[in-house]
């Protein structure tokens, strides 16, 4: 997958509104592979929607969304499946971790599905972002922000072509907040693929090849 | 452990599945029971020592009070023989003429009698023996004797006048002196005893004879009439048809077998009832099972979603559930046939004590029926929860 398309697309939820200034909703967007983009966003403008739609998990919308030329409305369970296995890793705000398994089942329930990172990566990962003594924790019992930091390194764990991370830094503070855009940027690097991060107020400091406002 | 199992055993109810097991073990229990008793009797009733089996059936019309007749006619006859349930019918042919039997112990006279010849078509002598022919260069006539005169004799007259009993053989060796009488001729011949029949109660010789005789010594002024007994050799005596046919017919058989038959109709319409609470149970362990999976898919709602999110598949998410549902299926299943082993075993023990003989069939009828439903309810199982992940993935898809 290179390209993602939007065309003209709009949340139901505001078909009624006039007021819509935005740089993606009722526009063309083209999101090409190995770019980084950045979606800034306030809230209440449909920054999850926006997620959830790329990602097939809501068909709420209007106009189109494309891959590679392809309209994904069309798409079947088995593509789907395909796609978030292989092509398109996602980080959602809300992290949707289990809070029945500790964080390093979190990240193995993923890493054993798609057998895609080393032991040594994950433990490497760990231990850079400063929860290596949190493997065995049950993720019930961390903070937010550590979540966030297990969040991502499952998010990693397949291969894609594309990395969507919704607020990846919330709950961060700098440190912890410039290792992950050094850990992401360097395995998006390294795939090839491109970056899209969300954000409503503080950003991951990295290059951006463009600025969307949402 | 497999992480996603480990995930998705969440409120997993005990109570509820172990609700589940004992209900579908009940009745898988009663079907496989019905199944398999029902088998178990058929094959006394196909045992041959059975009371209930008898092949041949000889049936004759009731004796009305007003004369009229009480022969067959030849359509009765075809219709008989069209019925699916019969396979043949012969007719008793009696003899038109007197017939004097004297029996000679060492050339001496010991008693004489009046008797009389019947015979039916030679295939359904139960008898076999390559001297059961009779043609006009003949000087002997084979008779078959019942073989309740044998026993009448043995444990009977020879008891009470201390005399020896005499096997088969014996009565072989006896000769008989044989006068037939009619139409103005008498004729001495010799009569020799082929055997002893248990099936047709009467004092057989060949067709051959009977007919050759009728010809010569009834009078022929007398008009032919009808067969007034009939043989007949049944697939299944058992059969309710059969039965319903004889009564409606107002034909009677001087045997009990066809009560059999309302035996067998009445254990089939207990069987049935038996089977019949056995489904209803299983059908309302089904029930409990579905709800069970499907409160446990509700209250795992959010973690199946998140799975089908980081991109498991509906088919690998349902899985383990499947397997739950399909595994507890399959231990209800070996559960209900170890018990059906050790309940059989206790009724097959009186079946034995009655009937000897009686071969024992095999688990195989309980077996298949058995993984049959396994199959059915497995694969309902597997449906279902396949329906209701695809419900979690299109929600909101």
């Amino acid at each position: 997958m290179n390209v993602i398309e939007l065309q003209q697309t709009l949340p139901q939820v505001f078909a009624s509104r006039t007021d819509i200034e935005s740089d993606v909703w009722l526009k063309d967007v083209r999101l090409e592979r190995g770019k980084t983009y950045l979606v800034e966003a306030n809230s209440g403008t449909g920054k999850s929607s926006l997620c959830s739609y790329i990602f097939g998990y809501r068909k709420d919308y209007q106009g189109t969304i494309l891959f590679d030329g392809e309209d994904i409305s069309r798409f079947n369970v088995n593509r789907w499946v395909d796609i978030r296995k292989h092509h398109f890793a996602l980080l959602w705000q809300e992290l949707r971790l289990f809070p029945e398994l500790t964080s390093m089942e979190n990240v193995l329930i993923k890493n054993k599905m798609t057998s895609h990172q080393t032991t040594a990566q994950i433990d490497e990962w760990f231990e850079r972002l400063g929860i290596a003594d949190k493997k065995d924790a049950k993720i019930g019992r961390m903070s937010f922000g550590q979540q966030q930091r297990v969040a991502m390194i499952r998010t990693l764990c397949q291969p894609f072509d594309f990395v969507f991370v919704d607020e990846p830094i919330s709950h961060l503070d700098d440190t912890n907040s410039a290792i992950m855009a050094d850990i992401l940027t360097t395995e998006a690097h390294k795939q090839g693929a491109g970056i899209i991060v969300t954000s409503i107020g503080k950003h991951m400091q990295i290059h951006y090849d463009q600025v969307l406002k949402l | 452990m497999n992480l996603v199992w480990k995930l998705l055993r969440q409120h997993i109810s005990i109570p509820q599945f172990a609700g589940f097991f004992l209900a579908n073990l009940i009745g898988m229990l009663i079907i496989l029971l019905g199944v398999q008793f029902y088998t178990d009797t058929q094959s006394i009733y196909n045992s041959e020592d059975s009371f209930l089996k008898d092949d041949y059936l000889i049936v004759n019309k009731r004796v009305s009070l007003t004369g009229a007749t009480s022969s067959f006619s030849q359509e009765d006859m075809d219709d008989l023989a069209a019925q699916p349930f019969i396979e043949r019918v012969g007719a008793f042919i009696p003899s038109k003429f007197k017939v004097k039997a004297a029996f000679a112990i060492d050339g001496v006279p010991a008693f004489s009698t009046d008797m009389f010849f019947e015979s039916v078509p030679d295939e359904f002598v139960d008898v076999k023996s390559k001297k059961w022919h009779f043609d006009e260069q003949s000087t002997t006539i084979p008779i078959i004797l019942p073989r309740s005169y044998l026993d009448l004799y043995n444990f009977g007259f020879a008891q009470t006048q201390n005399l020896a009993t005499l096997n088969e053989g014996a009565f072989s060796l006896a000769k008989l002196q044989v006068q037939l009488e009619g139409n103005g001729i008498k004729l001495q011949l010799e009569g020799r005893i082929e055997g002893f029949s248990g099936r047709i109660n009467t004092i057989l010789v060949p067709e051959s004879f009977i007919q050759w005789a009728n010809e010569h010594f009834s009078d022929p002024s007398t008009p032919e009439k009808g067969a007034t007994r009939l043989i007949m050799q049944v697939n299944n005596p058992t059969d309710e048809n059969l039965a319903r046919y004889l009564t409606h017919h107002h034909y009677i058989t001087d045997q009990d077998k066809l009560d059999s038959s309302k035996t067998n109709f009445i254990l089939r319409v207990i069987v049935g009832i038996v089977m019949g609470v056995g489904i209803i149970i299983s059908i309302l362990a089904f029930y409990i099972l579905m709800l069970s999976v499907y409160l446990l898919v509700e209250k795992n709602n959010t973690k199946l979603e998140n799975l089908l999110l980081i991109g498991y598949s509906p088919t690998r998410v349902a899985r383990p559930y499947q397997m739950l549902t399909v595994g507890l299926n399959i231990m209800v299943l070996i559960l209900a046939l170890v018990i059906l082993f050790f309940l059989r075993g206790i009724y097959l023990d009186m079946f034995k004590g009655m009937f000897p003989r009686m071969e024992i069939p095999s688990m195989m009828p309980a077996v298949l029926v058995g993984l049959g439903l396994l199959l059915l309810v497995s694969i309902l199982n597997i449906v279902a929860v396949r329906t209701k992940i695809m419900s979690i993935w299109k929600r909101k898809n």
